[in-house]
């Protein structure tokens, strides 16, 4: 470059300056995305005291259409209806409720997490609806205390969850000549013969979805050491590198030449193919695996529940909770109420499980389940006589805990063979979030 | 380039002749508040109040809560220095770390090799050149989540590209490239290459377009080789192309994100973290918000320092 005439050489020093700080103001946007939010600035749409806000985490199309037919058919008050994808609702929910201006309703799960907002005061105390002739009076026991803070308030409203069981095809098992299996020995029996066959007897997601490796873990445990010692390992009463959990490991070990290797590489919609296909023989899933068939196929879906192996240990089934709570500061508390005990109603919830696509399952006894698919009757069949119900891992305790499984679990589905070392390493992740 | 022209515009608006009276005596010596019209200061002082609100203001938030331990619910608890000294023991941010290394050479070194080298072929005036420009030149369009989604499918063990090497003898035996520690980080590279080669040929292609043809054509009639030619007369002309590209290829490598996190979220069991992803992972997924604030910090610094070494090297050579 040729020397400018000075005050242009003024000009280039300041812009140069200018454009150096822009340059480094950039870095620190990208380097600030963990910055504190300010409390006022947050939380969607401006609500009155009589415009409600329901933020949604619903944002897979068919729920999603689902929720929004349910609010527009709400006349009492305006409500305003913000669907954020759930990744995103996940990291900011903190935000939401600790915000001075929160959404008065908001689309969660049951269990550890609800409890954990509760316990820092930032859920409204639902226990009116809950009793005498409230929209969730006659919902079961379990669905209450499952709904319940630490000291009995009732903090959450059902409306509807799921189960999880190892899903087949009917054509596909009489083809092949195999029944479901109805005792542990039988599983095994029926993976070898299977196998024999060519076919991979069990698919997985591990890939992208991580987290369904929880899915056969958290099964074995409940089988092998039981639902109350399953929630305190995942509260951090008992040791990951404990006896209970290697016994529940080597269980698992004994599973994994029976995986397909590919679920190594997919999510759990990805796992589904070999399933519909028939290339694979079983799938151990939620009921939401029927969004993931082609409706010629969901009929020909059946599931049986992972058999007893210790008889002594009472049955148990995960079934994850799905509904809302309110903010515990929200400026419209009657309003809120009212709009909780209209999505809790037995109309909304049928229209929302008819609407929703998957195989969800209502929480009101009052709903007329008669019209449903056998599937999902079954399903209901299925929770109704077990003993105790679980969620599953991350909502039985944290989603930082998930993390560590995911690591440890998939780490342990490659390499069998190092599980000490993986539970003594996993032990150490769960601490560090506990401690944190 | 851009920088170029002006200078050339500067030199060619310059007064030719005589100065007759240069600016600073005619005005003496007066502070600059009085020498800028009150115009330019109000464009200068808005952009800076919304860039200290909205970029300086959460950066400061952000340092201040990587000494804490929030959860985003509550207060934020300080700590001191705790969250840097687990980072120290951290085995996951070792991983990162490295990974951070390896993708800033193998990303930044590939991507411009590999684009100077489409450009210099393609600057030739042929038939049809236009459309190889073009085809090199899309992958840019999609965004990296698509990008990632994209290539998440040609790497599944009966996907295309293990179809392809079945197809001219390689057997890889449904080989997992992302879900083998081994491969996945590599696999993940080869797409986030395949999409910023076209955006640097271009870049570079832009700048060869202002190198002047009379100099290569002399030293090719001095017998110049075409390797003698590229190095000391095309090159050297490259410079400030050069010095944009080396900025946008660290800040590319650093801010690397949604592809990773779109094709392996890290996985499998966290081989393929970067320090954009764990931060997070750690922030978001496990809202661990000043632990995630210390990893962005350290981001921070990375990219601070790439960025001054670069500027004073921008300013001593200018």
């Amino acid at each position: 470059m040729k020397p400018a005439p000075l005050p242009a050489a003024a000009l280039t020093r300041r812009s140069l300056l200018l454009g150096g700080a822009a340059l480094g103001g950039s870095f620190l946007l990208s380097g600030c995305i963990g910055g504190t939010p300010s409390p006022a600035a947050s939380s969607g749409a401006g609500n009155t005291s009589t415009t409600l806000t329901l933020q949604s985490s619903l944002s897979d199309p068919k729920p999603k259409a689902a929720l929004e037919a349910l609010v527009k058919g709400y006349t009492k008050q305006p409500v305003t209806l913000n669907t954020v994808a759930i990744e995103q609702f996940r990291a900011q929910l903190p935000t939401y409720l600790t915000s001075a201006n929160p959404p008065d309703v908001l689309t969660w799960y049951a269990g550890s997490v609800a409890r954990d907002y509760a316990s820092k005061g930032l859920l409204l105390d639902l226990s009116d609806l809950w009793t005498g002739d409230g929209a969730c009076a006659k919902f079961s026991p379990a669905l209450k205390s499952l709904s319940s803070d630490d000291s009995g308030k009732q903090i959450f409203i059902p409306t509807s969850y799921y189960w999880w069981s190892i899903f087949y095809r009917k054509s596909a098992f009489a083809e092949w000549g195999v029944k479901p299996a109805t005792s542990w020995d039988d599983f095994m029996a029926l993976l070898d013969r299977l196998k024999g066959k060519g076919i991979a007897p069990l698919t997985n997601g591990t890939g992208s979805t991580a987290w369904m490796a929880s899915g056969w873990f958290d099964y074995l445990d409940l089988r092998i050491n039981g639902a109350a010692f399953h929630r305190e390992l995942l509260a951090g009463k008992h040791s990951f590198d404990s006896a209970e959990v290697r016994k529940v490991m080597d269980t698992y070990a004994t599973l994994v030449p029976y995986f397909d290797p590919k679920g190594r590489s997919y999510s759990w919609q990805e796992a589904a193919t070999p399933l519909v296909n028939k290339k694979a023989g079983m799938y151990l899933i939620g009921a939401f695996v029927t969004q993931a068939f082609p409706s010629s196929a969901v009929n020909d879906l059946d599931f049986f529940s992972v058999p007893a192996i210790n008889p002594a240990v009472p049955s148990a089934e995960e079934a994850p909770t799905d509904g809302f709570f309110a903010s515990a500061k929200s400026k419209n508390v009657t309003g809120a109420k009212d709009l909780l005990s209209y999505l809790a109603a037995p109309p909304q919830q049928q229209s929302y499980v008819e609407a929703s696509g998957s195989s969800n399952l209502p929480t009101s006894p009052e709903v007329d389940t008669s019209h449903f698919s056998p599937l999902v009757q079954k399903g209901v069949k299925l929770l109704q006589d077990t003993k105790e119900i679980t969620q599953f891992f991350n909502r039985d305790s944290s989603d930082a805990l998930q993390t560590t499984a995911d690591t440890a679990l998939t780490k342990f589905l490659d390499h069998p063979g190092d599980v000490a070392k993986i539970l003594k390493d996993w032990q150490a992740a769960a601490k560090q979030v506990w401690n944190s | 380039m851009s920088a170029a022209d002006v200078g050339t515009q500067s030199s060619a608006v310059s007064p030719p002749g005589p100065p007759v009276v240069r600016p600073r005596s005619r005005f003496g010596r007066r502070p600059v508040t009085r020498r800028v019209p009150a115009g330019v200061w109000l464009l200068l002082i808005v952009p800076l109040l919304v860039e200290l609100a909205w970029v300086f203001w959460p950066a400061f938030n952000s340092f201040q809560l990587s000494f804490t331990k929030w959860s985003g619910v509550g207060v934020a608890e300080p700590v001191g220095l705790k969250n840097y000294q687990t980072l120290l023991s951290d085995p996951i941010f070792h991983t990162a770390i490295q990974n951070n290394v390896i993708w800033i050479i193998a990303f930044g070194g590939l991507s411009v090799v590999i684009g100077l080298a489409l450009a210099v072929a393609l600057n030739q005036p042929r038939r049809g050149v236009g459309i190889y420009r073009s085809a090199i030149y899309l992958p840019m369009v999609f965004s990296l989540a698509v990008t990632g989604l994209f290539w998440r499918v040609l790497y599944q063990p009966d996907g295309p590209i293990n179809a392809v090497l079945a197809a001219i003898g390689i057997d890889t035996g449904q080989h997992q490239w992302l879900a083998d520690p081994n491969t996945a980080l590599a696999a993940i590279l080869i797409a986030a290459i395949w999409r910023q080669a076209g955006y640097i040929m271009v870049l570079y292609l832009a700048g060869l377009k202002g190198c002047d043809p009379s100099l290569e054509e002399a030293a090719a009639v001095d017998g110049a080789t075409w390797w003698q030619r590229f190095r000391y007369i095309v090159f050297p002309q490259l410079r400030n192309v050069n010095t944009v590209i080396f900025a946008v290829t660290v800040i590319d490598s650093l801010r690397t994100f949604d592809i990773v996190w779109t094709m392996t979220r890290g996985g499998p069991y966290n081989s393929t973290q970067l320090l954009s992803t764990y931060m997070y992972q750690v922030g978001f997924t496990q809202v661990n918000l000043g632990y995630g604030s210390a990893i962005a910090v350290v981001i921070f610094l990375l990219a601070i320092a790439f960025i001054i070494t670069y500027l004073v090297r921008a300013t001593r050579e200018e």
